[in-house]
């Protein structure tokens, strides 16, 4: 299982990358998120919200409500404009640490 | 006997007593405990059980208010500051503005003057920066 502390740092730019896809709501959200990393990354499903809603009020997405198969209320989640940018930067972020990291890791094997 | 609908109800007091408003976000969350019930009761759990590990899984009500309330507080926070800086670029032409009228008229530059331009340019600065930076955090 994943730290938690990494857990909530990698939450926002995975839901940036997921809503660049398209379209979702919550509970697809963290579906797809666990099917993803093979159940590792897991959230408290309730704390996805807050920071769903942190982001809507940051602009980087948008929500409106529409409805399920079942004719349920389900709200729906788009990326907006700068959305897009701050996806941008987390993934330009992420990979810098990554590559970081993997250089380091290299080292230790030579 | 063990009631969906009921429990759902019961969950949905808890949530409320807990400071979760009604209907954002608490009919959010209850979209996704029902979503979490139907996966948990394909995958071979009783309703009873699918409820009891969906609730489990959605978290306690007192954890995700003090979330909920985080981000209220971030929100409520920025939009004084752009408030701020709004009223301030407001006031600050409010004396700029009658300071030089009265200058036009007497021709002259007097302490009755260029107290309350000076005031008025500081005051019209302040607002613009504060705004700006009101902006500038709510998109960081």
């Amino acid at each position: 299982m994943i730290r938690k502390e990494l857990v909530a740092a990698s939450a926002e730019p995975m839901i940036l990358s997921l809503l660049a896809q398209g379209e979702s709501y919550g509970y697809a959200i963290i579906q797809e998120v666990k099917e993803r990393s093979g159940g590792r990354l897991q959230w408290t499903d309730g704390m996805l919200y807050p920071v769903l809603h942190r982001m809507e009020n940051k602009g980087w997405i948008k929500s409106r409500w529409g409805e399920s198969e079942t004719g349920r209320k389900r709200k729906y989640y788009s990326l907006k404009k700068d959305g897009k940018a701050a996806m941008a930067k987390h993934h330009e972020q992420w990979s810098l640490v990554h590559s970081v990291l993997a250089g380091l890791q290299k080292e230790q094997y030579v | 006997m063990f009631d969906l609908e009921t429990s759902i109800a019961d969950w949905r007091k808890q949530m409320l007593a807990a400071g979760i408003k009604s209907p954002v976000p608490l009919e959010e969350l209850e979209s996704h405990l029902r979503e979490e019930v139907v996966r948990q009761m394909k995958s071979g759990l009783s309703k009873q059980q699918a409820f009891e590990a969906a609730v489990q899984q959605i978290g306690l009500a007192k954890v995700l208010r003090k979330e909920f309330k985080k981000v209220e507080r971030t929100l409520m926070k920025k939009i004084m500051i752009i408030l701020l800086g709004i009223f301030g670029i407001l006031i600050g032409p409010g004396l700029i503005l009658p300071a030089l009228a009265k200058h036009r008229d007497l021709d002259v530059w007097n302490n009755d003057i260029v107290m309350p331009l000076v005031a008025g340019i500081i005051i019209l600065l302040a607002g613009v920066g504060t705004a700006i930076y009101g902006i500038r955090r709510s998109r960081a």
